[in-house]
């Protein structure tokens, strides 16, 4: 038995050090104030603020994140992004093994989400963009946040007279507004929509004006979300609660070691688990497109039937504005055409494949049971005949120019056979976004296997990485299917550099559902609010007072730098 | 010895206050002074003392306090602190603890934990176990040493279990040699006070409640919001609740329980002839109220 001495005899320098309480205390104090909503909250938008003016650029408010100054050792040995990765995104697209009635369903419900809406189908009279896939399009329909912002342009379309925020900005995030607390210091958190119709040719009369938002700001009560994407949560939707209570209940020992804990965002109905939305806040995707379609677009539907802003003189269509057609709408397909908007949005969703990393070979298919090959973001499943990736990755053999992963298995290597030139060519092309740049680390497959392990080795995936299986589907093909989203689902505490000071459902103003990561290769922006495009930055910002993470993102400031840029490019090839 | 003692803790009463716990060898003092809660430990002077763990940290002059971990959590489980090392960005200390009242996973002591760690540990990709689990003593307690590695990071994992919560200091360093100094820092841990026969630390004991409440009165008016809250409860000798615990809970819901289990009677517990003062937990599984 090995033995750790024991110091009985340095109870007395415990008891001098005591003298000294009272400093300790004070500090302690500080520490805790700083943990509370409303600190939280003035953080998170003083980050965001900064973010917008560079998105780029990496906040390094350390001292209102708490960081210990151990970063900034770290910070000089910083990986470089390579950016946005190009290739297909294998998403867009509906799942394979549909049939073809439920692929014309899909392809109807597609063209429903990229519909542009205007006054006459009921838009506004507060809003904050137009369409679903205006919000949902990087890298593609049903994405997120786009390159340049559309957020901008629709200010003024159509005469309006919308005076754009100073948190948007033309290759900035789209992002929505929230206010913390109302003006009696009452808690808020509920979306306050960027722009109205007055002014515009389609609404005549409507004269409501836009919230302050230079006011609120100065008062550090604005906080942000952008978009989440919407791939493959048809497949997510039909994971069992007691799939994901087990998989939050595993490993339990190595999430100890870390720090890490997590809870499920509960519906108040039902009891059963939430999973949709950066908090977990929505049941299902049917009521996550009802609530979207209010709250961002201002369309009132038949899961909210009543408008948000009620001035009659900015109604211009029945409510609800969005209902069932009891009529034909002679769509291609004879299901879709008896649907409202809002079951369409769902069923876009629902219907949706997920991304597929650019590192996935061709994608076998295979009885999902047991199946224990399956590649970050990809997924196998019963559906005879159908692939589930569509990798076009380029064949140049351009770049590869780093690697480090000398102890790297040999048969993950030859999954990620594909990555080299796919990462590498997001130097030429860069889907839009100005983060891509040459860099002497640029990925190589060696070098995105060992990322794959770095992920593993530090703790990344206790919460980000969960394979899970669905339940018997209704549609064709998508029962016992195996995918990876990476994400657990789960809400964490995530510290008050990341924290917001909404409490929705069961969260409170310090917790996130874990961002599913599959696709996040070809995200421009990350963290909840669209703060950085930085997937360095984007880590670290995991890391401040009262964060589950701050034991991995330890680990991660450990690593040498060429395992952080192995990280990164495992990422990028996501 | 023993003056200087007595004439510390006078000292240390005065200038802190009677609120501040430490080392405390006297049942009076104890009495008046400790902590009932698990996350109620501090860095007072360059030591982190946990009264609830009777264990003392001292901290040397290389380490600095890290980031604060996040509240209790739902599943009973803390993060006690993080210390690193303040020159060079070399390594970390991670003490936690996990309530084994309400884990959710099934190991029900410190030596199973430690296996199921080494387990899950060797499954990760890249990942070498460095010595295998074997017995250690740690600040005086019996537990349980793994050491791996994996990526340029060294860790050892040392695990102790105190009062039905198993304890961990997790030790991560880029390399061998710091790490081997992160493992001599816990020859700094003590016990906070000496045992105290007159004042005993509470037996503690599993699954207690459920089959020797006399009374128990259920609280009410939790809200639309269903949830698992736990809660430990710290029995008297007569039966009766004299502290309550709601570990991670919203206000109002930790309002009403408090209130609720205070009015609760047990059985006394009955150790060896005589009745002693016992801790144990409850999960309430609370349903929305708008169901």
């Amino acid at each position: 038995m090995e033995t750790i001495k024991l110091a009985r005899t340095r109870t007395l320098a415990g008891l001098a050090a005591m003298l000294l309480g009272s400093a300790a205390w004070s500090g302690t104090a500080l520490a805790q104030d700083a943990s509370n909503p409303t600190a939280s909250a003035a953080t998170a938008n003083t980050n965001a603020t900064n973010a917008n003016a560079d998105a780029n650029a990496v906040p390094a408010n350390a001292a209102a994140r708490g960081q210990n100054n151990n970063s900034t050792s770290a910070s000089s040995r910083a990986p470089t992004d390579p950016g946005v990765r190009g290739g297909d995104p294998g998403a867009g697209g509906a799942l394979p093994g549909l049939n073809d009635v439920e692929r014309q369903y899909f392809d109807v419900a597609k063209d429903v989400f990229q519909e542009v809406d205007a006054g006459p189908d009921g838009l506004g009279p507060r809003f904050n963009l137009d369409s679903c896939s205006g919000c949902h399009s990087q890298p593609t329909i049903g994405g997120t946040s786009p390159a340049t912002n559309p957020q901008v342009a629709v200010a003024t379309v159509m005469g309006a007279k919308n005076v754009i925020p100073s948190f948007i900005t033309a290759n900035g995030p789209i992002r929505e507004a929230r206010f913390v607390r109302n003006r009696d210091g009452s808690p808020d958190g509920g979306v306050h929509s960027l722009f109205v119709i007055t002014g515009r040719s389609d609404a005549p009369g409507c004269n409501i004006a836009q919230p302050n938002f230079a006011a609120e700001l100065a008062r550090n009560n604005v906080v942000f979300r952008i978009p989440t994407p919407v791939f493959g949560l048809g497949l997510v939707e039909n994971i069992s609660d007691g799939a994901l209570e087990a998989s939050l209940a595993a490993n339990a020992q190595q999430k100890r070691a870390l720090g890490i804990s997590g809870r499920f965002n509960r519906n108040g109905n039902d009891g059963t688990i939430a999973r949709f939305g950066w908090k977990a806040q929505n049941k299902s995707l049917l009521l996550f497109s009802g609530e979207a379609y209010n709250v961002e677009m201002g369309i009132t539907n038949e899961l909210f039937q009543n408008e948000r802003e009620s001035d009659p003189a900015c109604q211009f269509k029945v409510t609800p504005n969005d209902s069932t057609p009891l009529v034909s709408e002679n769509t291609a397909s004879p299901s879709a055409s008896f649907q409202n908007d809002i079951d369409l949005f769902a069923a876009f969703m629902r219907f949706s494949a997920p991304p597929t990393p650019a590192s996935a070979p061709a994608a076998p298919v295979a009885q999902a049971t047991g199946a224990s090959n399956v590649a970050a973001g990809q997924t196998t499943g019963t559906a005879t005949g159908a692939s589930t990736t569509s990798n076009s990755a380029p064949t140049s053999s351009a770049a590869s120019t780093s690697s480090t992963a000398s102890t790297a298995p040999s048969a993950a290597s030859t999954t990620m056979a594909s990555a080299a030139a796919d990462v590498s060519s997001v130097m030429t092309a860069a889907a839009g976004s100005s983060a891509a740049q040459p860099s002497s680390s640029a990925s190589s497959d060696a070098s995105i296997t060992r990322g794959n392990q770095v992920f593993s080795n530090v703790g990344c995936q206790a919460c980000h990485t969960k394979t899970f299986t669905t339940e018997k589907s209704p549609l064709t093909g998508q029962s016992n299917v195996t995918l990876q989203p990476l994400s657990d689902f789960a809400l964490h505490e995530m510290g008050a550099g990341l924290a917001d000071g909404v409490s929705q459902g069961s969260a409170n103003g310090n917790e996130f559902r874990t961002a599913p990561l599959w696709g996040v290769g070809q995200r421009i922006f990350f963290l909840h609010d669209g703060r950085t495009k930085d997937l360095h930055e984007a880590i670290q910002q995991h890391a401040s007072r009262g964060s589950e993470a701050n034991a991995v993102i330890n680990n991660y400031n450990l690593l040498s730098r060429d395992d952080k840029q192995a990280l990164i490019n495992y990422l990028r090839s996501l | 010895m023993r003056v200087w003692l007595y004439l510390g803790i006078a000292i240390c009463l005065v200038g802190t206050g009677a609120v501040l716990y430490g080392a405390m060898p006297s049942s009076q003092d104890a009495r008046i002074v400790r902590s009932e809660n698990p996350e109620d430990g501090k860095v007072i002077g360059g030591a982190f003392v946990s009264d609830y763990f009777n264990l003392s940290y001292r901290l040397s002059d290389e380490l600095t306090e890290g980031l604060a971990g996040p509240p209790p959590s739902q599943s009973g489980y803390y993060v006690l602190g993080t210390w690193t090392p303040k020159r060079d960005f070399a390594g970390a200390v991670l003490v936690v603890a996990q309530d084994m009242l309400f884990a959710p996973d099934s190991s029900d002591d410190v030596k199973n934990v430690v296996a199921e760690f080494r387990q899950v540990m060797a499954a990760v990709d890249g990942m070498t176990i460095d010595r295998e689990p074997a017995p250690v003593s740690v600040g005086g307690h019996p537990g349980y040493r793994i050491d791996f590695s994996g990526v340029g990071l060294f860790r050892s994992m040392f695990a102790i279990e105190i009062r039905c919560h198993v304890v961990t200091f997790n030790l991560t360093s880029r390399d061998r040699e710091s790490l081997a100094g992160l493992v001599r820092s816990l020859d700094n841990l003590d016990s906070v006070r000496k045992e105290d026969i007159s004042n005993p630390v509470p037996q503690c004991l599993r699954d207690y409640a459920s089959e020797n409440s006399v009374r128990r009165v259920e609280p009410d008016g939790v809200g639309a919001k269903a949830a698992s809250i736990p809660v430990r409860m710290i029995v008297a000798t007569d039966g009766s609740v004299k502290h309550v615990h709601v570990i991670r809970a919203s206000a109002a819901q930790r309002r009403n329980i408090e209130e609720a289990v205070r009015q609760w009677k047990f059985k006394p517990y009955v150790k060896q002839g005589h009745p002693v003062e016992f801790e144990t937990g409850v999960m309430f599984n609370l349903k929305p109220t708008n169901m």
